[in-house]
């Protein structure tokens, strides 16, 4: 299970402006954002200082070609090091104030993404499949099954807000209108398959196993929906109970770590193209972070098809569903609380304020390719686009062995056999629906997305 | 599940307005806008705030004799009180054994996911 901070703290009030500078969701879309802004200033003034810091370990088969590549690099990789410390010990000192904990674990993870990286890009791992992000979720998950994580590492394991980070960046490679096509596409394609898969859960869990019907709903809201956000959203809106809400969510992370591993599996096998196959991810992976590991494992491609799916396609209309489920939930399940009708705020409330600074990051970077000419362009690529995609490279690594070394499995399993059941059943309905939609009828179109 | 493996915050937020009781048609419904006020619906007033606002702060007093960290905040037209570390179903029961019920307040209860939980 994840980090959580044993500091007793008091209740605040919550809301307000306060929420720009005390959410995760707004760091990720500031932090993101301030790279993207010093990217263009450095190349504006001809600076080649994100080109310098970004390293791109090189595939090897002799490991002294590795080893000398990081010592040539060395003023870089703490250049790099510095850099990200920087800016999250800011996040962080908001957030949780634990800056002191943070940078002995934030230390401890930056060396051990060099060294995941370093060993991913061995010739020998690429041929078997087994490239960084898988390498690093293995390496995560064996250390936190094995071994006790102590405290100061913990604070440092902020997968969601490393993904939250990377996806933010990602809006920088991704033209504006590009999202909006794609995005209506991704939208129609996932509504099918959340819907389908929501009622499975919801109908599996309430008449086959008997569960309440609010423990239902949040199960089936995490299965399809978009995960952990969802799982939580959905449990507060039909007032669900602590425990369920957290059940829920320990399914969502234990399937997205199992489909982690089977989804580019069974994509090699089916020797499904990397378009459709990030399209597939989208919908089948519960979760945005463990989602972009599955992506990541199979290429750049697939990672853009699969944010636009998950992202655009799902995260975004989370409020939404909310609002839908508490209409349910007080005008069909029980009036008890029939005066707290659903607010139409309450979708903005709910939706997932790092989209936007994706969607920013997108609007930025298309207006500023738009007013260039060629050479500009290419420049604009070099210097901009390629070191922000190599920052979010970085992150996602953070994000990958974040998961795992905050995942422990056994704990995670504790939830009682019939929600696993349940909830198995939306998931033996969300994956070859997905495969039909993403791979059969949309196949051709997600090729496309490049 | 064991309460060190819980996956999330639970924040349990109960509304208490002044003006009005939730399904109950308010007091200022025969003042604002009529014309030809009648003295009756003043005094009206004045039962249904003096009653109100008692319960309010006897809903307040139980609340916060049962668990004393409460954010509590006072607004034009209502009293909010938001607790991080107490489950709104024993808040609820507290109030209900006490003889209020779900009328007399508004609950939203919100589930965060424990900082740094996948």
């Amino acid at each position: 299970m994840g980090y959580a901070s044993t500091a007793k703290k008091s209740t605040v009030p919550a809301g307000g402006w306060s929420d720009l500078w005390r959410q995760e969701d707004y760091w990720a879309m500031w932090l993101g954002l301030t790279i993207i802004l010093l990217a263009i200033v450095f190349w504006s003034i001809g600076n080649n200082f994100m080109n310098w810091i970004v390293l791109k370990i090189p595939s090897y088969s002799d490991y002294r070609t590795a080893i000398s590549y990081l010592t040539s690099h060395k003023s870089a990789i703490l250049a790099l090091y510095l850099f990200f410390l920087i800016l999250f010990s800011i996040a962080v000192k908001v957030l949780s104030g634990e800056v002191q904990r943070f940078l002995v674990g934030f230390t401890f993870l930056f060396s051990m993404s060099i060294l995941v990286s370093v060993w991913g890009s061995w010739d020998v791992m690429k041929r078997y499949n087994f490239e960084t992000p898988l390498l690093a979720l293995v390496v995560g998950l064996v250390i936190s099954n094995f071994l006790k994580i102590p405290y100061w590492l913990s604070t440092a394991l902020q997968t969601q807000f490393y993904v939250k980070l990377g996806i933010v960046l990602m809006g920088a490679s991704l033209p504006f209108t590009l999202i909006i096509q794609a995005g209506s596409t991704a939208f129609a394609q996932a509504t099918i398959i959340s819907l389908a898969t929501f009622l499975t859960i919801y109908w599996t869990g309430t008449r086959v196993f008997a569960l309440d019907k609010r423990f239902a709903a949040t199960l089936a809201a995490g299965g399809s929906i978009c995960g952990v956000s969802a799982s939580i959203a959905i449990g507060g809106t039909v007032k669900a109970e602590k425990q369920h809400v957290s059940i829920a969510i320990s399914l969502v992370i234990l399937w997205s770590i199992i489909m982690i591993f089977i989804l580019p599996l069974a994509i090699k096998a089916l020797n499904i193209l990397p378009g459709p196959a990030g399209a597939w991810i989208g919908t089948a992976e519960f979760a945005d972070a463990p989602g972009m590991a599955a992506a990541a494992a199979i290429n750049e491609q697939a990672i853009k098809t699969f944010t636009l799916m998950k992202v655009v396609g799902r995260d975004m209309f989370i409020g939404i569903w909310c609002f839908i489920m508490a209409l349910t939930s007080i005008t069909r399940w029980d009036k008890r609380y029939a005066g707290t009708n659903p607010n139409a705020l309450d979708i903005w409330i709910r939706f997932p304020k790092f989209v936007l600074g994706f969607i920013v990051a997108s609007i930025i970077i298309t207006i500023l390719a738009a007013s260039a000419n060629g050479v500009t362009s290419k420049a604009i690529d070099n210097n901009i686009i390629n070191p922000i995609s190599e920052l979010r490279n970085w992150a996602f690594i953070f994000t990958f062995l974040s998961i795992g070394l905050s995942s422990r499995l056994k704990e995670l399993a504790s939830v009682g056999w019939k929600p696993f059941a349940a909830f198995t059943a939306g998931v033996l309905i969300n994956i070859p629906l997905g495969y039909l939609l993403s791979v059969v009828i949309m196949g051709n179109y997600w090729i496309t997305i490049k | 599940m064991h309460k060190d493996n819980e996956t999330c915050v639970q924040r349990a937020r109960f509304f208490f307005y002044f003006f009005e009781k939730p399904k109950e048609t308010p007091p200022f419904d025969q003042i604002v806008k009529v014309k030809q006020v009648k003295p009756e619906a003043i005094r009206n007033l004045n039962k249904f705030l003096t009653s109100r606002l008692e319960r309010i702060a006897t809903m307040m007093e139980l609340l916060t004799e049962v668990h004393k960290d409460w954010a509590i905040t006072g607004k034009k037209d209502y009293i909010l009180m938001e607790t991080e570390s107490y489950d709104f179903n024993a808040s609820l029961q507290i109030l209900k054994e006490h003889g209020f019920d779900d009328s007399e307040f508004i609950l939203k209860v919100e589930y965060t996911r424990k900082w740094g939980v996948l």
